[in-house]
């Protein structure tokens, strides 16, 4: 309970600090999958757009992303976590064929587990984002590529959406991502949806901005600074 | 980085950022919570409790990815949220649970597992479910 309380309240004060709006006028619920929201109120004069969020934990940190109009995901998770398990088990238990392979091409260890991690955070991202849980976007449905120095992809896995029973009928493609190292120690995908409308976009940035915040001590901007390296 | 107040509290329930549909360990040390677990109505009818080996089973595999202290109480009752894995940590259980009982788990089955016992319960019925014979 507490942990739920000291993350509502750093969302409060984030989206207090960013809109204007009296804090405590914020009122949460749950969207019909579990995922936390915001209560928003149609008649809502101050603002012009919803605000959403979603957050992500790790064992020292919360992240807590929040946009205007758009479902957001994040996630967050340390850059060395290890497994139990190996890497390409997890990834061929879970993931797509395309991952693994990208995965299985990689020969040093430590670089293969850092692009597993990143590809966890942003497989949950947009799981997170989408907003219907794991069930809903099982992750070996749809697969991210990630070429370096070029836009981060998403696609539905065809064969497995063909044969499944269901489809991949709530998985979309239309999101954008952003992955990024935070203090050299953790790698943290976020995920929005992408209102382009069919413009070529990337060279519109995300206008990510990233705060470092000690609940009623500190509150930084952070983005643009080492602490945040963008990666995409 | 500097500690952030309150990180000697144990996340025993963080923010539930997702689903309630599936298997998810949210709470303790890690609240990554895009696999989560509240108490639900059961889904399915088990037509008897877990049995007591497999119960035993899942505690060990539990305590092995979770690399609880010893002397850590892992039983039957333990609520997955409590013992704090995160989603990685529960998708390598699950995996660990189909290597052991040769079953496989469907993210959807396994959405109103909250302790130990419901997952011992829900193996025993795939496993169940593989052999001729009626296990129950």
């Amino acid at each position: 309970m507490l942990a739920s309380v000291s993350s509502l309240v750093q969302t409060n004060k984030r989206l207090d600090t960013d809109a204007n709006i009296d804090p405590r006028s914020f009122e949460f619920k749950k969207n019909k999958f579990g995922k936390p929201e915001i209560l928003w109120q149609s008649d809502e004069s101050s603002m012009e757009w919803p605000l959403h969020f979603n957050i992500s934990h790790t064992s020292s940190l919360i992240a807590c992303g929040i946009a205007m109009d758009t479902p957001i995901g994040i996630d967050v998770e340390e850059k060395k976590r290890k497994t139990v398990k190996s890497i390409l088990s997890l990834a061929r238990r879970y993931f797509t064929p395309s991952e693994v392979d990208y995965l299985a091409k990689i020969s040093d260890s430590d670089a293969q587990q850092k692009e597993f991690i990143k590809l966890w955070t942003l497989k949950e991202a947009y799981v997170k984002a989408l907003g219907r849980g794991f069930s809903g976007a099982p992750f070996n449905r749809f697969s991210i590529q990630l070429e370096t120095n070029s836009r981060i992809q998403i696609s539905k896995a065809a064969k497995v959406c063909n044969d499944s029973a269901s489809g991949c009928d709530y998985l979309s493609e239309n999101w954008r991502f952003a992955l990024a190292e935070l203090n050299s120690s953790y790698y943290m995908s976020v995920c929005i949806e992408d209102n382009s409308r069919g413009f070529e976009n990337d060279s519109v940035p995300l206008g990510l901005k990233v705060w470092k915040t000690i609940p009623f001590i500190e509150d930084t901007l952070v983005s643009g600074t080492d602490a945040v390296k963008l990666i995409t | 980085m500097a500690p952030i107040a309150g990180s000697a509290l144990s996340f025993a329930k963080p923010v539930k950022a997702t689903n309630t549909n599936l298997l998810s360990f949210a709470g303790g040390r890690k609240g990554n919570a895009f696999l989560r677990m509240q108490p639900m109505p059961m889904r399915f009818a088990v037509c008897c409790s877990a049995k007591k080996e497999t119960v035993e089973k899942v505690c060990d595999i539990v305590k092995k990815q979770l690399a609880l202290p010893e002397g850590t109480e892992v039983s039957g009752a333990s609520k997955f949220s409590d013992l704090g894995a995160d989603s990685l940590d529960t998708v390598e259980i699950v995996m660990g649970l189909e290597e052991e009982f040769h079953i496989s788990v469907e993210e959807s089955s396994a959405q109103s597992i909250a302790t130990v016992e419901d997952a011992a319960a829900l193996i025993d019925k795939l496993v169940a479910a593989e052999s001729p014979k009626s296990q129950c």
